[in-house]
């Protein structure tokens, strides 16, 4: 089967712009600056976090100047410049050099401050106040639209919803496309914004950490005994992915993609975890002819999520059973829930980057039997397990290599 | 570039559907069949306010045998939509109960259970926080139809939800073709849906692409589209395994293509180079050169601008055939199902190769002679002969797709 490579990764998120900022984040294990969101609509409950890790918007005009940003909404701005970003470390700066390229791209929940705005009007204004120029942003494809027209990328073109599994099953999509041979390299990735409403609405569905850091601010607890929700973020990442036999200076390579689903969830929680998630893995792993033992590195979705970390670590056992867990590294506490930081850590993992100890992690949980990478040194990994499990039950998972 | 490998064969094992002709493939074929439109004046919500005020509405006062489930009352609409339809396709293929682990569902949705969210925002986004109840938008991601499905039969696979706006159902189904054909899974469900909601009622209208009168795609005088809602399913196993417990395929899905325009973010190339991309693209995946496609179930939403690129696309890949190759243009009479359009007019041509007959459309207005065009009028056109047809779905944002189906006898 052809090789798929990952040569290009361009990211932006509250660490900063550019996998150094992300790198240097990653290994200090120092929080990138929250920032406090805008509760003038009041929106949010008394008690709802404060703050969340935002994008500083001056970090765009580098990649979307003014004039080409005024037709986009924020989502679609963080997908472009990350996709530039992507292509200009790929050594494609200058232009693709064919019409042949795709891209796959998941969201969670889409241009949300456009759809706001866009409700705003309808409903509270009337129908015939709605914006053209809203409703055509507010599309979930809209961002995926805006990197082919930007990059002139003609190959196919893919948005994927699958809440937070969605970044994995857009990489093994866009893998899936090049190692059948239909585009010879694809960009995927993620991307989210966190509006003021969304994160309003998911601090209602108890999904955030409140008050849960030694001074009372927010902190995320992956695998904790303690953990309380995740703190929320937005941003992009773009991957360009390539055929072996076009790439150049990778980052890592992309050797396998598969995913499942736990049908006791209910919509908007966790289910019990079914031994069929574990089951899935394995066969993701046989059918690429991989063993457990070669997985020497685990990048974890876990958030802080009471329910999503309990999933986590509930698939890794399963899969590994009774035999050790390899170093699992869970860079949600540094970088948040949403908004690609995580799919940018993992491969920067595989790339064999540094990782300092995890973030909000002191006291394991009985129950989870995981106990997250404590920042030692580590030797630079073989393969790398990377796992993303979604609310509401779907889960998905890579295996990254070293290039 | 390299062209498909062939692995398994892949059947389409049942079909089923929910439309504004009705819940389930019975009264979807009888109303294709008779060219019979369900575009109307409709009750989903007020529309007094709204610049248009028909749209293909699924009638909701039909009894419903899923409705004695208590699982039902949580659902949404899209969600009811997207459950009946897998439900009637699995009893068609012959899968009953839980399915098995080797079973996945590939779904696309536009709109989610916006319908039911858009309840909690208008007391939300005015203030009322007490009145605005969370459980409105427990369903309202474009995720929750197909979660919805797959929490339904028990489904441990693959379960993913595309939103590419218009070719939704049409990606999803090729997603599926790809996990079955490559072994993933033995079972897909693979479909999309969709409700009426006043959001992209509003937007399209706002964009001026509705006709205030049933759309009439490729007419002369055509003026936009139309809506409609429901949802549709395609249940897709490797043909050996269909032939295995007896069953018979009803039709074979050969091939899947996707391509963009990377044009504009809402007009379709002119040229239709990026939908052609798609429908070669397609044709390739099935090993399958233009002159063996039968007939062509369109996009064909009557805007004006989007018709004439899809004609522009049928000459670049047929030819001169193109404008002897006869069209069916479903929306006509289903209206546009936003991301499930894909995939209900996958079912309605796979219906159409089934039953060797092509539907038709009214023809109320004169032809458009700048697309002179072979769309199938009035009554429906027989079929001899023809073993594959193809199924185009061109979105916002130039994303394109098609399918190709094959007769399996």
């Amino acid at each position: 089967m052809t090789e798929i490579f990952i040569t290009g990764l361009g990211t932006i998120g509250a660490y900063g712009s550019g996998a150094g900022s992300l790198r240097q984040a990653l290994a200090s294990s120092e929080l990138p600056g929250l920032t406090e969101m805008d509760r003038s609509a009041g929106y949010h409950l008394a008690q709802a976090p404060r703050r969340a890790f935002l994008v500083d918007p001056a970090l765009l005009r580098e990649w979307v100047p003014p004039g080409e940003a005024r037709r986009m909404s924020p989502p679609s701005r963080l997908a472009v410049a990350a996709a530039r970003m992507a292509l200009r470390e790929a050594g494609l700066g200058e232009g693709l050099p064919d019409d042949h390229t795709g891209v796959a791209i998941s969201t969670a929940f889409g241009p949300s401050s456009y759809s706001e705005g866009l409700l705003k009007q309808i409903l509270l204004e009337g129908p015939e106040s709605a914006s053209p120029i809203l409703f055509m942003e507010s599309v979930a494809n809209a961002p995926a639209a805006q990197i082919a027209i930007a990059s002139k990328a003609r190959g196919p073109s893919v948005t994927i919803c699958q809440r937070e599994a969605g970044a994995l099953l857009a990489v093994g999509q866009a893998a899936g496309d090049v190692a059948a041979g239909r585009v010879p390299r694809a960009l995927a990735g993620t991307l989210d914004e966190m509006t003021p409403l969304l994160h309003s609405l998911l601090d209602r569905f108890g999904a955030l950490a409140r008050n849960s850091g030694p001074d009372g601010t927010e902190l995320a607890r992956p695998f904790d005994r303690r953990r309380a929700g995740y703190l929320a973020a937005e941003g992009a990442t773009m991957l360009l992915l390539e055929s072996g036999e076009r790439a150049a200076s990778p980052l890592a390579k992309v050797r396998a993609w598969g995913s499942a689903f736990d049908p006791t969830a209910p919509a908007v929680g966790w289910g019990t975890g079914s031994a069929g998630l574990g089951r899935a893995l394995r066969r993701t792993l046989d059918r690429a002819g991989i063993s457990l033992e070669e997985i020497d590195l685990v990048v974890s979705g876990a958030s802080g999520s009471r329910g999503g970390d309990r999933v986590e670590a509930l698939l890794l056992r399963e899969a590994w059973g009774d035999r050790p867990l390899p170093p699992v590294l869970a860079p949600k506490s540094v970088t948040g829930e949403y908004g690609g930081g995580f799919l940018a850590a993992a491969v920067l993992a595989a790339a064999g980057a540094r990782f300092g100890p995890t973030i909000g992690f002191g006291q394991p949980d009985p129950e989870l039997g995981v106990v997250p990478h404590d920042g030692s040194p580590l030797p630079p990994p073989s393969a790398v397990l990377v796992t993303s499990v979604a609310a509401g039950g779907a889960a998905s998972w890579l295996v990254l290599e070293a290039a | 570039m390299m062209d498909e490998t062939v692995s398994r064969r892949v059947a389409v094992s049942g079909v089923g559907a929910v439309s504004g002709l009705g819940w389930g493939i019975g009264p979807l074929w009888e109303g294709l069949r008779a060219g019979r439109t369900a575009i109307r004046p409709f009750e989903r919500f007020d529309h007094a306010s709204h610049r248009t005020h028909l749209a293909a509405e699924a009638p909701l006062d039909e009894p419903v045998s899923l409705a004695g489930d208590p699982r039902w009352e949580r659902l949404s609409l899209a969600d009811r939509f997207a459950v009946f339809a897998a439900a009637e396709a699995l009893a068609m293929a012959g899968l009953a109960g839980p399915l098995e682990e080797l079973s996945g569902v590939w779904f696309g949705s536009s709109t989610g259970g916006m319908f039911e969210s858009e309840r909690f925002f208008n007391e939300f986004l005015r203030g009322r926080w007490r009145s605005a109840k969370l459980r409105d938008l427990a369903s309202q991601q474009v995720n929750a139809p197909g979660d919805a499905v797959a929490r339904w039969f028990g489904v441990s696979g693959p379960v993913s939800t595309v939103s590419s706006a218009c070719s939704s159902g049409a990606l999803a189904v090729g997603a599926a073709l790809d996990a079955v054909r490559s072994g993933e899974v033995d079972v897909a469900v693979a479909g999309a849906s969709d409700s009426l909601c006043q959001l992209t009622y509003a937007g399209f209208n706002a964009l001026r692409s509705v006709d205030e009168g049933p759309c009439r795609p490729f007419r002369a005088g055509r003026e936009g589209m139309s809506f409609g809602e429901g949802s549709a399913v395609l249940v897709l196993e490797p043909v050996e395994r269909v032939l295995a417990r007896g069953g018979e395929p009803l039709a074979v899905l050969s091939g899947a293509g996707s391509a963009c325009d990377a044009h504009h973010m809402t007009a379709p190339d002119p040229s239709g180079a990026g939908a052609a991309a798609a429908v070669e693209a397609a044709l390739r995946y099935a090993g399958m050169p233009p002159e063996e496609v039968g007939f062509v179930n369109t996009h064909g939403t009557g805007t004006p601008l989007n018709d004439a690129a899809e004609w522009k696309a049928l000459q670049r890949v047929f030819g001169e055939r193109a404008g002897e190759l006869p069209l069916a243009a479903t929306k006509a009479l289903l209206g546009h199902l936003l991301g499930s359009s894909g995939a209900i007019e996958a079912v309605a041509t796979v219906l159409c190769l089934r039953h060797g007959e092509l539907h038709p459309v009214p023809s109320s207005s004169e032809a458009d002679p700048e697309l002179p065009v072979s769309l199938v009028l009035d009554r429906p056109l027989p079929l001899p002969g023809v073993r594959a047809a193809v199924s185009t779905s061109l979105a916002f944002g130039g994303s394109n797709a098609a399918l190709v189906f094959s007769r399996w006898d």
